[in-house]
C-alpha cells in the first residue's frame, strides 16, 4: 500500500498541495483527476520523492520513506514515469532501458521489455531522441514492466499522441493492472481512467475535492469540476 | 618509412599520456556539461605535491605517487565536482569564469610556494632499456607508462560502452531527475566521474614530471594536447580521443625531424608543436554543426538585465568620472603616473572584454593575444615612420581578421567551443605566434616609442597619460556606441532567445563574429596604449601578453560586475592600479592576488546557485524542491526545462522568471 498522509507541499514560488491524502492499495488502480494546474504533477513528486514534503507523511507498505530521495524510493518498488518523455534522449533504446532495469537484471529486462514492445525491439540501437513521440512514449512506459515495481505512479502517459497510440498505452496499463501492480494514474482522457480505476480522486488547487469509487460520480461531475475551476 | 617506425614508439609514449589528460577532460565535460578549463591545473599540483613528498620530503615514489593521487585526484575530484554542480544552471560565460578562476587560482598558489621556474626532476621509475626498436631503445619508465594510460583508456571504454553506471553518465547530462526516479543515485554518478577525470590528470602530471620538469606553466599549455585529441573525439567519443591523441604524439615526436630537413626556419621549425592545436581549428573548421554539441546549455540560467542608472545619474557619473581622470595628474606623483596609463591600458582591454562577454554571451581567453596583434602592429608601424594615430587605426584593424579567423570556426557551435578555441589560440601565439617577425620576432621583443605629434611631447609621461586617456574614452564611446546601436538591440534579442531571432531572419552567427571582430579591434587598441607605457613589447611568458594574463583578466572582469564602462574601469583598477597602494602594495598580496582574483571570480560564478537568502529563509521552514539534492538548490529549476505545451495551464507566466526555456540549446 503507497499513502500520502497529509501531505502539503510546493515550489519556492508558494505552496501547491494543501493537506492531500491518498491511499494506493495493493493491487488496485487509483486515478487522479483534476483541471491544469491543480497540482496532480506536483501530488506525483512528492510520492516519488521529486519533490520534499512541508508537512506530512508518505508510506510504502507502512515504512514511513517522506523526504527519502527518489532513487531511494526507487529501490521500495515506486516506479515514475514523469510527465513530458520520461527518456534519456541522448541514449538507445537499449542503454534506456538498461538503465531502468534493475542493476543485476538487464538482459531478462531487455528480453522482456521486448517481447512486450515489439517495436522498441526493432530499433534497439537508434538513439531515442530521433523516435517518434509514440515510440518514445512507449519506451518510457517501459521502465513500468522491466523496474519490476511495486507502485506505478504514471503522468498523462498518453499527452500528445495520437489516438491510435493512445489506445495502445492503455491496453499496456490495463496489461499492468492485471498483473496486479498498484498504479496511481494522472490522466486527461478521462473516460478511458475510469474504465482501469478502482478509485478516483479529483482534486482541484491543490486539494481532494471527491475521494471515491468510479461508479459514485458521473462524467458530468467530472466535467463539471473542470469547468469549475476554469471558470473561476 | 623506417624512420617513421623509429619514432613510434615515443610518439606513443607520449601519445599515451595525452590520451589520459583528454579521457579525463572529456569523461567530466560529458558527464556535467562543465568543460574543465583547469584540468591542466589538476595536473600540475598533482606533480607538485609528488614533487614535494617524493624529493623534497623524501618518500619513496610508490607512497608518494598514491598520496598525490587521493589527495589531488579522489579529495580534488570531489571539491571540483561540488563546484561543477553550483555551475550546473549557470550560463557558459560564468562556467568559463569559474574554471578560468580555478585555473587560475591553481597557478597562482603553485607559483607562489614553488616559484615558476621549471623544477627538474629525476625520473623515478627505472629508465633502463628493455629492448631497442632501431635507433630508440624502449625503457621500462615508456612502457610503465604507455601501458598505464592504454589500460585505463580501455578500462574506461569498457566501463562506458559495457556498463550501467557508464551509461548513467551520459544519463545525468540528459536529466538527472529521471536518473534517480529509474533508481541511481545521481550525485554518485558525477562524483564517479568527476574522480576518475581528476585522477587522469593527476597520473598524466606526475608521469609527465620527470620528462617535462615541474611546471605549472608548461603543464597548463600541454593541455592544449588534450584539447586537440578531445576536438578529434568530438569532446564525447573516448575511443576518438585515444586515436587523437596517439596520432598527435606520433605526430609531436615525427615531424620535428622531416621538418628540420625542409627549413632551418625557426618558426617552421616550431610548427610540429602546434599539431594538437592545428587540429583543433581543423576540426572546428571542418565538422558539422550537429556533430559538435554545447552540453548543459539546455539548464541554464538566464542573466538578468543590469540595472540601468537614470540620464542625470549616468551623465552624472561619466562627467564626474572624466573630471577625475583629468585630474589624476595633479594629485598623482609623476613616478607613478606609469601605473595610471597602463591601467587605462588595460582598461580598453577590460572594456573590450566585457563588451563580448556580457553583450554577447562569449567569452574569450585571447584576448590579450589580440592586444599583442596590436601592439606588435604598432611597433612596426612606428618603426616604418608611420605616425602614432595612424599607427594605432592600422593596428586594431590588422586585429580585426584575426578576431574573425579564431571566432568563425568555433562561433557556429556554441559559447564553450568558442572559449576552447580561443584559449587555443592564445596558447599557440605564446608558443609559436609570437616568435614570428611579424610579431615580436625571435628577439621577443619590440619597441613602441611614445609619440611626438604637432609638438606635443607625449614621450613625456603626463602627456602621455592623456593620450591613453584620450584613446581609453574613444574605445569607450564604441562600447556605448555599440549598445546602443541596431547590433546591441540584435545582440539583447539574441540573449533572449536566439531561435526566434533566427526565425526573423538574423544570421545570428554573423552577428557573434562581428562582435567579436570589434572586440578584437578595441583589445588591440590596448595593446598599443599598454606598450606605450614602457616603449617595447615582448611576447614573454611573464609578460603582459601572456596566455595568463588574458586568463587573469576573465577572473578579474567575472566578479568586477557586468556595466559596460565602470566594471571594465574598475577591473582595471583592481588588477593593475591597486597594487601600488596599501595595502596591496606587499609582495604577500602580489604574491597572491590571483588567488584572491581566482577565488572572487569563483564566487560570483556560484552565488547564485548559493541561493544565500533562500538558505536563510530555508532554515525556517524546512522544505522545497529537493529533487536532486547534490546539485543544490539550483536543480530544482531543473525539471521545467522542457517546455511542455499546454494551453490552459493556470501557471503563472512569472512563476520562473529566471529560466530559459530551450534558448541555446533549441539547436539540438
Ligand atoms: N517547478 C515549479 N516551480 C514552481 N511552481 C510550480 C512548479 N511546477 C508546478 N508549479 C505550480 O504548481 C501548480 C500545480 O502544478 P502541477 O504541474 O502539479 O499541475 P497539474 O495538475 O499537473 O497540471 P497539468 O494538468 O497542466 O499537468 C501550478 O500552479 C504550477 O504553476
Ligand atoms: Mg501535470
Amino acid at each position: 500500500m503507497l499513502e500520502l498522509r497529509n501531505i502539503t507541499a510546493g515550489y519556492d514560488a508558494g505552496t501547491v498541495l494543501r493537506d492531500v491524502s491518498i491511499t494506493v492499495p495493493d493491487g488496485a488502480v487509483v486515478a487522479l483527476l483534476g483541471p491544469n494546474g491543480a497540482g496532480k504533477t506536483t501530488t506525483l513528486k512528492v510520492a516519488s520523492g521529486l519533490l520534499g514534503t512541508r508537512s506530512g507523511q508518505i508510506l510504502v507498505d507502512g515504512e514511513d520513506v517522506t523526504n527519502k530521495a527518489p532513487y531511494q524510493l526507487a529501490r521500495h518498488g515506486v516506479c515514475h514515469v514523469p510527465e513530458g518523455r520520461g527518456i534519456f534522449p541522448s541514449l538507445s533504446v537499449t542503454d534506456n532501458i538498461r538503465l531502468q532495469a534493475p542493476a543485476r537484471n538487464f538482459k531478462a529486462s531487455l528480453g522482456n521489455a521486448t517481447s512486450v514492445f515489439p517495436r522498441l525491439g526493432e530499433r534497439a540501437k537508434q538513439i531515442s531522441r530521433t523516435m517518434s513521440g509514440g515510440e518514445q512514449q512507449m519506451l518510457a512506459l517501459c521502465h513500468a514492466y522491466v523496474s519490476d515495481p511495486q507502485y506505478i505512479l504514471l503522468d498523462e502517459v498518453s499527452m500528445g499522441l495520437a489516438p491510435k497510440i493512445v489506445e495502445e498505452i492503455f491496453e499496456y496499463l490495463h496489461d499492468l493492472a492485471r498483473q496486479g501492480k498498484s498504479m496511481l494514474l494522472v490522466e486527461q482522457y478521462v473516460a478511458q481512467a475510469l474504465k482501469l480505476a478502482d478509485y478516483v480522486y479529483i482534486m482541484d488547487r491543490g486539494t481532494i475535492t471527491f475521494a471515491g469509487e468510479p461508479g459514485e460520480i458521473s462524467e458530468e461531475t467530472i466535467m463539471n469540476s473542470y469547468l469549475g475551476s476554469l471558470a473561476s | 618509412m623506417t624512420e617513421f617506425l623509429v619514432f613510434l614508439p615515443s610518439g606513443i609514449a607520449i601519445g599515451s599520456v595525452y590520451a589520459l589528460v583528454a579521457l579525463g577532460l572529456v569523461l567530466t565535460y560529458k558527464t556535467s556539461g562543465i568543460f574543465n578549463f583547469a584540468h591542466g591545473g589538476i595536473a600540475a599540483v598533482a606533480a607538485y605535491l609528488f614533487y614535494e613528498l617524493h624529493i623534497r620530503q623524501g618518500w619513496h615514489w610508490a607512497p608518494a605517487f598514491l598520496v598525490s593521487l587521493l589527495v589531488v585526484g579522489v579529495l580534488g575530484g570531489l571539491l571540483v565536482e561540488r563546484l561543477a554542480a553550483l555551475l550546473g544552471s549557470a550560463p557558459t560565460v560564468m562556467v568559463v569564469v569559474a574554471t578560468v578562476g580555478l585555473l587560475v587560482l591553481l597557478q597562482s598558489l603553485m607559483t607562489a610556494i614553488y616559484g615558476s621556474a621549471n623544477i627538474f626532476m629525476k625520473s623515478y621509475l627505472p629508465t633502463n632499456t628493455l629492448f631497442t626498436l632501431g635507433r630508440f631503445g624502449v625503457t621500462v619508465e615508456d612502457l610503465a607508462v604507455t601501458g598505464f594510460s592504454l589500460g585505463a583508456g580501455a578500462g574506461l571504454y569498457v566501463l562506458f560502452e559495457r556498463t550501467r553506471i557508464g551509461k548513467s553518465t551520459t544519463a545525468v547530462v540528459d536529466d538527472p531527475n529521471l536518473l534517480s526516479l529509474q533508481g541511481t543515485n545521481p550525485a554518485m554518478v558525477r562524483r564517479l566521474s568527476w574522480i576518475i577525470g581528476s585522477c587522469f590528470a593527476a597520473v598524466s602530471g606526475m608521469f609527465l614530471a620527470p620528462k617535462l620538469g615541474v611546471s605549472v606553466n608548461t603543464l597548463i599549455l600541454l593541455v592544449i594536447a588534450a584539447y586537440g585529441a578531445a576536438a578529434l573525439g568530438r569532446f564525447e567519443n573516448l575511443l576518438l580521443t585515444v586515436a587523437g591523441a596517439m596520432v598527435i604524439g606520433v605526430m609531436v615526436a615525427y615531424l620535428p625531424s622531416q621538418v628540420s630537413k625542409i627549413s632551418s626556419n625557426p618558426l617552421v621549425q616550431n610548427l610540429p608543436g602546434n599539431t594538437p592545436f592545428l587540429l583543433l581549428f581543423l576540426v572546428f573548421l571542418v565538422a558539422p554543426t550537429r556533430l559538435l554539441t554545447e552540453r548543459g546549455v539546455a539548464n541554464a540560467r538566464r542573466t538578468r538585465p543590469i540595472r540601468t542608472f537614470s540620464r542625470p545619474v549616468t551623465y552624472g557619473g561619466f562627467a564626474l568620472l572624466g573630471a577625475v581622470l583629468l585630474l589624476v595628474p595633479t594629485f598623482v606623483p609623476n613616478a607613478e603616473m606609469t601605473q595610471y596609463a597602463s591601467t587605462l591600458g588595460y582598461f580598453i582591454v577590460f572594456a573590450s572584454l566585457g563588451m563580448l562577454v556580457w553583450m554577447s554571451g562569449q567569452i574569450s581567453l585571447c584576448q590579450m593575444s589580440f592586444a599583442a596583434v596590436g601592439a606588435a602592429t604598432a611597433g612596426h608601424m612606428l618603426q616604418h615612420g608611420i605616425s602614432w594615430p595612424l599607427a594605432l587605426l592600422i593596428a586594431g584593424a590588422v586585429a580585426i581578421p584575426v578576431g574573425a579567423l579564431v571566432s568563425i570556426t568555433a562561433i557556429r557551435f556554441g559559447g564553450i567551443y568558442v572559449a576552447i578555441a580561443t584559449f587555443g589560440f592564445a596558447i599557440a601565439m605564446q608558443q609559436v605566434g609570437y616568435y614570428t617577425s611579424i610579431l615580436f620576432g625571435q628577439a621577443q621583443r619590440i619597441d613602441v616609442p611614445r609619440p611626438e605629434i604637432l609638438g606635443v611631447h607625449f614621450t613625456e609621461i603626463v602627456p602621455f597619460y592623456y593620450l591613453c586617456l584620450a584613446v581609453a574614452v574613444l574605445a569607450g564611446a564604441v562600447v556605448l556606441a555599440v549598445r546602443a546601436s541596431r547590433l546591441g538591440s540584435l545582440l539583447r534579442a539574441m540573449s533572449d532567445s536566439p531561435t526566434a531571432l533566427a526565425a526573423h531572419g538574423a544570421n545570428t552567427t554573423l552577428i557573434k563574429v562581428v562582435v567579436f571582430c570589434i572586440s578584437a579591434f578595441l583589445a588591440a587598441l590596448g595593446g598599443v596604449v599598454i606598450s606605450g607605457v614602457p616603449q617595447n613589447a615582448s611576447g614573454a611568458l611573464t609578460g603582459p601578453f601572456s596566455v595568463t594574463v588574458s586568463l587573469v583578466m576573465v577572473a578579474v572582469l567575472g566578479f568586477a560586475g557586468r556595466r559596460p564602462i565602470a566594471s571594465p574601469l574598475l577591473a582595471a583598477i583592481l588588477f593593475q592600479l591597486i597594487r601600488i597602494y596599501p595595502p596591496f602594495n606587499t609582495e604577500g598580496f602580489l604574491k597572491y592576488q590571483g588567488v584572491i582574483f581566482g577565488l572572487l571570480a569563483i564566487f560570483v560564478a556560484i552565488s547564485p546557485a548559493l541561493n544565500i537568502r533562500g538558505a536563510i529563509a530555508r532554515v525556517s521552514s524546512a522544505s522545497g524542491d529537493r529533487r536532486d539534492p547534490s546539485a543544490g538548490p539550483v536543480r530544482a529549476r531543473l525539471d521545467s526545462a522542457p517546455v511542455k505545451p499546454v494551453a490552459l495551464r493556470s501557471t503563472p507566466v512569472g512563476a520562473e522568471p529566471e529560466l530559459v526555456g530551450s534558448g541555446k540549446g533549441a539547436g539540438r
